[in-house]
């Protein structure tokens, strides 16, 4: 029990059952920081159950109840911080909690089966989970809400076992059980007839992979054929860096657009659009400063700190909510004060990795306990590495034609699609360079086994790391189904490792192996 | 019922990925472009000078190589097709063009390029990646007319001298269109109460339309034709039921065999390497440019599950009803090869309308690369074809 980093046995609090034993104790003026935010998040918690309509939402929807493990997921990622790496994850995990109370509020109110605001349901239009929401940046009286981010995407960070149910009801409808369990749960969410129902319409888009292009069929044959809520599949192109594909995106663009402008009766507003660009700009040259710290001795906003946060603010936020530009300068200020001080996040750093691959939603934590056990510091992730595109943020004729492309190439390059798809240069190549300007010694490879993009590289990953010289360390996991690798599975491949390659022993021990197999 | 002709010939022809025919017309100065999905519009590929052949492994046994590079997760076919590079099997091939349909076909043929796998001693050779549409609409088809001459027309072009200008495309679909009639006529024998060929010599003869080079096969397809006009059909149906099967690419010389030996009928093939719809004619209009037109007609004919909008997803489902009726089907085989995306989910959904919405005994089944082993296979095909049975027999419907 002490303010020093690294001072607690992190291991010690674990137990057999879901929470911990007790709050860590990090000092009198860090603790007091944290329990005030844990008391915030307790009132927010508090303040969307004042609802009836939530409280509805609460015995309709069974993926509701994994929120009420939200305190303990922030619990998780904020494990052994101090100083301003705690309020650093602080602000963003925070954030990112009431953004997402917000958005099931709006759910419920619109949802026929719960508020049923038919006015307010008009105004809403439905966006995928995974998709760059990008052309709602015009849109500044219509609701982008998603249904898939409410009931699997978020739910499995908070709870581990959340979606394991929709996984089970996908395969006795038939679906094989190789394919990725992200767009698999959420099929199985629409074959259970467990999501909201509410909307003008809806964009879907072939985000990530063909599960996700497909998982997208399962959830319009349900909202469109049966709810009736009209939806338009819009088609990023998957060799994204090619020029000759790029008018046929923007193309997807105006068609979009053109069809909320349709179904909802608004219209596109350049002002707003431009605005939102600004703040993505902000969030983009933030990013950027994070990363060119992360290049130096002292890296600052790094690991769970970079990958979640930014997953939120590059794709569903992209812009729209000005808090978020707030946060990410608060992040800035923060993290230049840390690294003035020559700060770090744990007493002891023994190697610098690049995290690659499609990281486990059931551990998304991991990234923090590579740091505490191992003194492994994930200097940046795949998921964050995208677009650094300046977007045009003056309104000039000539920037709305320019802003079309900007969207199409946002959309083109959202999160993991931006590596997945594209060709090799983009997930292979690209990564050996990101080793040489971090300066990383070792690669941790999120191997997703149902992820074909990945898998598909799989020797070519392990030969070109082999050439190099680098460590290439896999971490097999399914995504969401902690029963086919468990988080111990995930950590042992890494304690492998370590001992047998590396002979090193853990720098807290108690950390290797972890009684969580029934823990949120 | 008298054996075809020429089909030892054909059933030659498919046992290595390199056939005779592929080698003749080489010598013949004709450039061998080697394609590997539904998706590449093949009157392109087809035009003077140069020929089509798309990448099968036949014969494959153990995928060790094409497993490591490309994990166990992958479908078997594009291990399949990995390994059968890496081993020299695909070094005839002058070029190799791919769309970016699935993520394992990209995989397997960068994996391919990675390796310098394929094009040794060729100093031509190249890869070629194309962006195809995900819609049915005129931007996917602006697209798909873009990338086609971008990526196949224009290298062909440039690297080998290839004509491609209109007149060649319309002529190249003249030729395509030959082979694709006769396959046609051809399957219009499977209608009839005593059909005169059987699923398997059908599939053999289409799957020899997209492995050798059209136009040395040409005369046996219409030698077939003729036979199969005079073949008189067996007394008494060996088969106790008919169906449709749909599903992913099969190659595979087995997998029909297999359901035909277990007594059902393969009446209609709405498969990758089938004829519904890989072998319609393309009609070809003088007011717009051929490019275009072909484009157009693969892309609206196309029943690729990657195409992702409503109104396709709900088409292919009609086309198989339709498909079902107009060859007078008792079900329905819906097949996925093991790990493919796309027909994972369409299996899953097809499978479920055909049988809940029109009415139809269903089976669905995920199947490896290469079949002829598999007892498990063949009991499910033969518990399906007695369900059908019983049902006839008891006068029940057919959706019990």
């Amino acid at each position: 029990m002490a303010k020093q980093i690294g001072a607690d046995r992190l291991g010690d609090f674990y137990t057999n059952g879901r929470v911990r034993k007790r709050r860590e104790w990090r000092g009198l003026a860090d603790t007091m920081y944290d329990y005030s935010c844990w008391l915030k998040i307790m009132l927010i918690l508090g303040k969307f159950l004042m609802c009836p309509r939530n409280i509805k939402a609460m015995f309709r929807y069974r993926w509701m109840a994994n929120y009420l493990a939200v305190p303990m997921m922030v619990d998780r990622h904020t494990q052994g911080l101090r100083g301003e790496y705690l309020r650093i994850a602080h602000t963003e995990f925070d954030l990112v909690v009431d953004d997402v109370a917000k958005l099931l509020a709006n759910l419920f109110r619109a949802d026929r089966r719960i508020g049923n605001d038919v006015e307010f349901s008009k105004k809403c239009v439905l966006v995928d989970e995974n998709e760059m929401t990008a052309v709602m940046m015009g849109f500044p009286t219509l609701k982008g809400l998603s249904r898939e981010t409410v009931s699997t995407y978020v739910p499995v960070l908070q709870n581990q076992h959340a979606v394991l149910h929709y996984l089970d009801v996908a395969q006795d409808y038939g679906l094989a059980g190789d394919v990725c369990p992200m767009p698999a749960a959420e099929a199985g969410v629409s074959i259970d007839d467990d999501a909201p129902i509410l909307g003008a319409c809806a964009i879907q888009c072939n985000t990530t992979c063909d599960g996700s292009l497909l998982g997208n069929g399962v959830i319009a044959k349900r909202l469109e054929l049966e709810d009736g809520v009209p939806c338009f599949q819009l088609a990023a192109p998957l060799r994204h860096r090619e020029d000759d594909v790029q008018e046929y995106a923007a193309q997807e663009i105006r068609n979009a657009i053109a069809f909320i402008e349709e179904h909802t009766g608004e219209k596109w507003d350049w002002k707003y659009y431009f605005e939102c660009a600004r703040r993505v700009n902000v969030a983009t040259e933030s990013r950027l400063g994070w990363l060119e710290m992360n290049k130096t001795d002292y890296p600052q906003v790094f690991g769970s700190n970079l990958a979640l946060y930014t997953e939120t603010n590059y794709m569903a936020i992209c812009g729209k909510i000005p808090e978020f530009e707030k946060a990410d300068r608060k992040i800035t200020a923060l993290a230049e004060k840390a690294y003035k001080k020559k700060m770090r996040a744990a007493k002891e750093y023994r190697h610098r990795a690049i995290v690659w691959g499609v990281q486990s939603h059931y551990y998304m934590d991991f990234l923090l306990w590579l740091l505490n056990c191992w003194g492994i510091v994930p200097l940046t992730d795949m998921l964050s590495m995208v677009s650094t595109r300046r977007l045009a943020e003056e309104d000039t004729p000539e920037n709305r034609e320019t802003a079309i492309y900007d969207m199409a190439w946002l959309t083109e390059n959202m999160i993991m699609r931006n590596r997945t798809h594209g060709g090799y240069k983009v997930l292979l190549d690209e990564l050996w360079e990101f080793c040489e300007e971090f300066n990383a010694d070792m690669v941790i490879l999120w191997e997703h086994m149902a992820c074909k993009a990945l898998s598909g590289f799989h020797g070519q990953f392990e030969e070109m790391a082999r050439e190099r010289g680098i460590h290439l360390v896999w971490v097999t996991h399914d995504l969401f189904d902690p029963r086919v690798v468990s988080r111990q599975g995930v950590r042992d491949q890494v304690n492998n490792y370590m001992r047998t390659v590396f002979g090193e022993e853990p720098i807290d021990p108690t950390l290797e192996v972890l009684p969580d197999q029934e823990s949120w | 019922m008298k054996d075809l002709k020429h089909l030892i010939y054909f059933e030659d022809l498919l046992q290595n990925a390199f056939n005779p025919l592929i080698a003749q017309a080489q010598s013949e100065g004709k450039i061998c472009a080697a394609y590997s999905c539904e998706n590449i519009p093949e009157p392109l590929l087809n035009l003077e000078g140069c020929f089509s052949v798309r990448l099968r492994a036949p014969r494959t046994g153990s995928m060790e190589m094409g497993t490591y590079y490309l994990t166990s997760f992958l479908c078997e076919y594009s291990r399949a097709l990995l390994e059968r590079a890496i081993e020299g099997g695909f070094n005839f091939a002058d070029c190799i063009i791919t769309p970016d349909g699935c993520t394992m076909m990209n995989r397997c043929i960068e994996n391919m390029e990675l390796l310098k796998a394929v094009g040794k001693d060729k100093e031509k050779f190249f890869f070629q990646y194309l962006e195809i549409p995900m819609k049915c609409d005129d931007n996917g088809l602006a697209l798909y007319t873009l990338q086609c001459r971008n990526h196949i027309l224009d290298p062909l072009s440039k690297t080998f001298g290839i004509d491609v200008s209109d007149a060649a495309l319309r002529k190249a679909v003249e030729e395509h269109n030959k082979v694709c009639r006769l396959i046609r006529e051809i399957g219009e024998f499977r209608k009839g109460d005593k059909p005169r060929i059987t699923g398997y010599e059908f599939h053999i003869i289409t799957l020899a339309t997209y492995a050798a080079p059209k136009h040395l096969i040409l005369d046996k397809l219409e030698e077939t034709l003729e036979e199969l006009k005079l073949r008189e059909p067996d007394e008494k149906d060996a088969f106790r039921a008919r169906v449709v099967v749909v599903g992913s690419e099969i190659d595979d010389v087995d997998f029909i065999k297999l359901i035909e030996e277990t007594g059902a009928y393969v009446c209609a093939d709405r498969f990758c390497y089938g004829s519904l719809p890989g072998r319609n004619p393309i009609e070809l209009n003088d007011s717009e440019d051929a490019l275009t037109q072909i484009c157009r007609h693969y892309m609206e004919a196309s029943q690729c599950p990657r195409y992702m909008n409503t109104g396709k997803n709900v088409a292919r489902r009609e086309y198989v009803n339709a498909l079902a009726k107009e060859y007078n089907a008792d079900g329905i085989i819906y097949e996925q090869i093991k790990f493919c995306d796309p027909w994972a989910y369409e299996r899953m959904v097809g499978s479920h309308v055909l049988h809940d919405d029109f009415g139809y005994p269903v089976l669905s089944v995920d199947r490896p690369y290469s079949i002829a082993g598999s007892g498990q296979m063949r009991t499910r095909v033969q518990a399906f074809v007695e369900s059908i049975e019983i049902k006839k027999i008891q006068g029940g419907s057919a959706n019990g």
